[in-house]
């Protein structure tokens, strides 16, 4: 089921208006029912996989508890379980397609399989959300819950499965476990952010996203058509997967739950890790803890010197452990090369971005005056990642690369700055919110929710009149091309 | 506590009602903004008054002074499978006609059989559709605003009759309540033309911005510009919209047969394949082959013919494009082996 669309909006109606009325135990049996009918409404097949991993995450940490020296052995049968169903359904054609490729360059010639079924949405979002349990309960740092209910309900609670945010065990099984008491003043912030997601999204994500459709979908595009068609791009999928985030968020307010913040303005970003800081947080910090760190820890560890070609040992764990958790990021978001690419590209900045700073700092002042450039600066070269992650087919993107701007013709310019303006147009309300921001004003929505107790009535009637005119905009505006959310591919 | 958690639920009430209340204002404005051209549709039953571009006349003039013996109609299916020229020589010369517009459906071809060609009293020998799956009983796809313009008259009653049965889920009901309620398609059709005229107006000028964005879209944006993408235009059919005789009555094919039947026009069907998989026919769901059983047998008995390229070993994945066109090289090869493979039609 699609947030945008009629079915969801009489579904979520119905289940809150139950959900309700039921005492907690009952509450978690709806959330998991509703969850598998969320999931399961297209494609019900993809039921077994989620239960599947439930049901193995939910066996190993419960042996984990029962026989604890055998807490390697059951974390290995969860990790290998978890990712041979990802692998699987993820990465078998792109592993068999690549296998033959080589082969076939050494004169191999072998009939592939190509497995033809569906990539079951979510399933990257799920499996990671529920592995990072039972690493929380291999480490010590959460508990093995007895109840399979509201294990499953934490992995299948339907407002976040499809995209995320990703939430750890130990953010939202206590939330799953505790009593929960209906707030009309979260459900009010809930409903502007739920708004605000439907605004980003049909208004400014899928009326940009026919900008950016249009330019990648020409056979030779002149350099500054490409690089409007990037623009738009970098403004499609931040509009399109914020919005996801913030109807996941509002949804799952209405139903007493708080879901993490995923994004954080990150075209503000002054650098890559700024930049990571902001941008799809639960998955970064997913990475950090998971891959990075044992990772930079063990690198740590294996170099002996104390500096090695000029960087110390903290250094090179940082750079390796950084290039091989942003390469494997790359691959987690679709098995394409442009994807390694893209990680790979942001794994260079970050090494980079690392070693400068053992570089001389400028002063306080000149930093103030630097720091619009140094924003400006990240955004264009998160620009050239997005290139890098939009463009799926790796001829093209050479070219791309290698395009000229003295080659480009008057019409092509003209159609650039054209295509530029429009996308500027429709995503004039994220551009306006976020320079607020960077001027130091407080975020135009944000400073609309986390209601303190009790109203204040000029803060009410202006979100009254916010819900109303994105309402209105959504009306008069939304595209006509309803596209898919970008990251349910992943 | 009790007094707090009211005003609380009165903030709630407030936020929601906000939402539902300040809409309205669009319906205050839209007297304001509303075309003086427009007027109401001919489709009233899913449109709301607009201004039309005209009906194309200059086509059924054209059928009338180049009397072809054939003319098909179809979307990009047909165009990147037909070579009508090549058509008209293998057929003896006696004129091919294609009609073929990219990203149209049933209603549009409903339209221009009626209104193009039988209207007018053209008679060819035959008269082609090239189509997929369930294409013919959803009169609704790709119904998008204006683009049966060219091919409607100012009335079309059986259309409208044909849509509203169709456009009767709660989807349809609720956006048509939405539609009436706030007014918004008014205020849409003036405010989005100028949003797009805008960064046009700032490139060509305020009296070129309408030549900028033609040439744009014919020159940059030209069919030819675009690359190859295998997964371009892949419309599969969903299960539940497979269910012939359910939808036939909301569906615009009766009538093209009625027309047929009352014209004296001989009407073909041909179902095009889409993409196969590298080792067959692309599969079908049990209730795709029911209905493509049942569509057969309902043309055959009301005296169409039906062509069905679906597991066509001429037709393999190496000859295909993106998504479902045919590579425009093998076009020639297509049309030979429609002809040959269809001789009845061209007799």
């Amino acid at each position: 089921m699609i947030f945008h669309s009629l079915d969801f909006v009489v579904f979520f109606l119905v289940t809150v208006t139950i959900y309700w009325s039921l005492p907690h135990r009952w509450q978690n049996l709806l959330l998991l029912v509703s969850s598998y009918v969320f999931y399961g409404w297209v494609h019900p097949w993809f039921l077994s996989l989620i239960f599947a991993t439930t049901f193995i995450d939910y066996c190993s940490t419960r042996g984990m508890d029962l026989w604890p020296h055998r807490k390697r052995a059951l974390l290995w049968l969860s990790v290998v379980t978890n990712f041979g169903l990802l692998g699987y359904f993820k990465y078998f054609n792109f592993f068999v397609e690549n296998v033959s490729a080589v082969l076939g360059a050494v004169g191999w010639r072998v009939p592939h399989a190509v497995l033809s079924v569906a990539l079951p949405v979510g399933i990257s979002f799920y499996t990671f959300q529920s592995m990072s349990y039972t690493i929380d309960v291999y480490k010590g740092h959460a508990k093995a819950r007895t109840s399979f209910l509201d294990v499953a309900t934490f992995v299948s609670f339907f407002p976040h499965l499809v995209a995320g945010p990703i939430m750890r065990a130990t953010n939202l099984l206590p939330q799953v476990e505790a009593e929960r008491r209906f707030s009309p003043a979260a459900a009010r912030d809930a409903s502007l952010l739920i708004s605000w997601g439907f605004f980003k999204k049909l208004v400014i994500a899928d009326n940009v996203g026919v900008i950016a459709n249009k330019v990648f979908a020409l056979n030779a595009p002149e350099f500054y058509m490409l690089w409007a068609g990037v623009f738009a791009f970098s403004i499609q999928i931040y509009a399109d997967f914020s919005a996801y985030t913030d109807i996941a968020r509002g949804t799952a307010k209405w139903f007493g739950f708080d879901l993490i913040k995923n994004f954080d303005h990150p075209y503000l970003a002054k650098g890559p890790a700024d930049f990571w800081r902001r941008w799809n947080i639960s998955l970064s910090t997913w990475f950090r803890d998971y891959v990075f760190l044992p990772l930079a820890y063990g690198v740590s560890r294996t170099v002996k010197a104390d500096r090695v070609l000029g960087l110390d040992a903290t250094t090179w764990a940082y750079v390796v452990g950084m290039i091989v958790t942003m390469l494997t990021a790359g691959l987690w978001h679709g098995a394409s090369w442009n994807y390694v690419i893209w990680g790979a590209y942001h794994g260079v900045l970050l090494a980079v971005a690392r070693i400068a700073r053992g570089l001389p700092k400028p002063r306080r002042r000149v930093r103030r005056w630097l720091a619009p450039l140094q924003v400006l600066g990240m955004f264009l070269l998160t620009n050239l990642g997005w290139l890098c992650f939009r463009e799926t087919e790796l001829a093209a993107l050479v070219r791309d690369l290698t395009l000229s701007p003295a080659r480009a013709t008057a019409l092509g310019t003209q159609t650039a700055v054209y295509l530029f303006g429009l996308a500027a147009i429709y995503s004039a309300p994220l551009w306006v919110q976020s320079l607020w921001v960077a001027a130091g004003g407080p975020d135009l929505v944000g400073a609309m929710l986390h209601a303190e107790p009790g109203p204040r009535w000029g803060r009410v009637a202006a979100q009254a009149a916010l819900a109303g005119v994105l309402f209105a905009g959504v009306l008069v505006l939304r595209s006509l091309t309803t596209l898919d959310f970008i990251y349910f591919q992943f | 506590m009790v007094r707090r958690s009211a005003r609380s639920w009165l903030s709630l009430g407030l936020v929601v009602a906000g939402a539902l209340v300040v809409p309205l204002g669009l319906r205050a404005v839209s007297p304001f903004l509303r075309s003086p051209k427009a007027a109401q549709s001919y489709i009233p039953a899913i449109e709301t008054p607009r201004e039309r571009a005209p009906f194309d006349a200059a086509v059924p003039a054209g059928l009338a002074r180049n009397k072809p013996g054939y003319i098909i109609f179809g979307d990009s299916m047909g165009q990147s499978r037909i070579d009508a020229r090549y058509l008209s020589r293998l057929v003896g010369g006696r004129g091919v006609q294609e009609l073929f517009e990219a990203a149209r459906g049933s209603a549009y071809w409903y339209l221009a059989f009626k209104n193009w060609v039988v209207a007018p009293g053209i008679r060819p020998k035959a008269v082609l559709f090239f189509f997929r799956d369930e294409n013919l009983t959803d009169p609704l796809f790709r119904l998008w605003t204006g683009t049966l313009d060219p091919v409607a008259t100012d009335h079309e009653p059986r259309l409208d009759e044909i849509l509203a049965l169709r456009a009767n889920g709660p989807y349809y009901r609720v956006h048509r309540a939405a539609k009436a309620l706030y007014q918004f398609d008014t205020v849409s059709e003036w405010l989005v033309p100028r949003l797009l005229n805008a960064p046009a107006a700032l490139v060509a000028g305020r009296s070129a911005r309408g030549t900028f964005v033609e040439t744009m879209n014919d020159t940059v944006f030209s069919l030819d510009a675009l690359r190859t993408m295998a997964l371009a235009d892949m419309q599969v059919a969903d299960d539940a919209a497979l269910d012939f005789h359910r939808f036939l009555p909301a569906s615009v094919l009766p009538e093209i047969i009625r027309l047929s039947k009352e014209s004296g026009i001989r009407v073909v069907f041909v179902r095009v394949q889409r993409r196969p998989t590298p080792t067959g026919p692309p599969p079908q769901s049990l209730a795709l082959q029911r209905y493509v059983k049942d569509l057969a047998r309902y043309l055959m008995t009301n005296g169409a013919d039906f062509c069905d390229d679906w597991g066509d070993p001429d037709e393999p994945l190496s000859i295909y494009e993106d998504g479902d066109h045919i590579n425009r090289d093998y076009r020639s090869r297509y049309t030979e082996l429609f002809v040959r493979k269809n001789p009845g039609i061209f007799r």
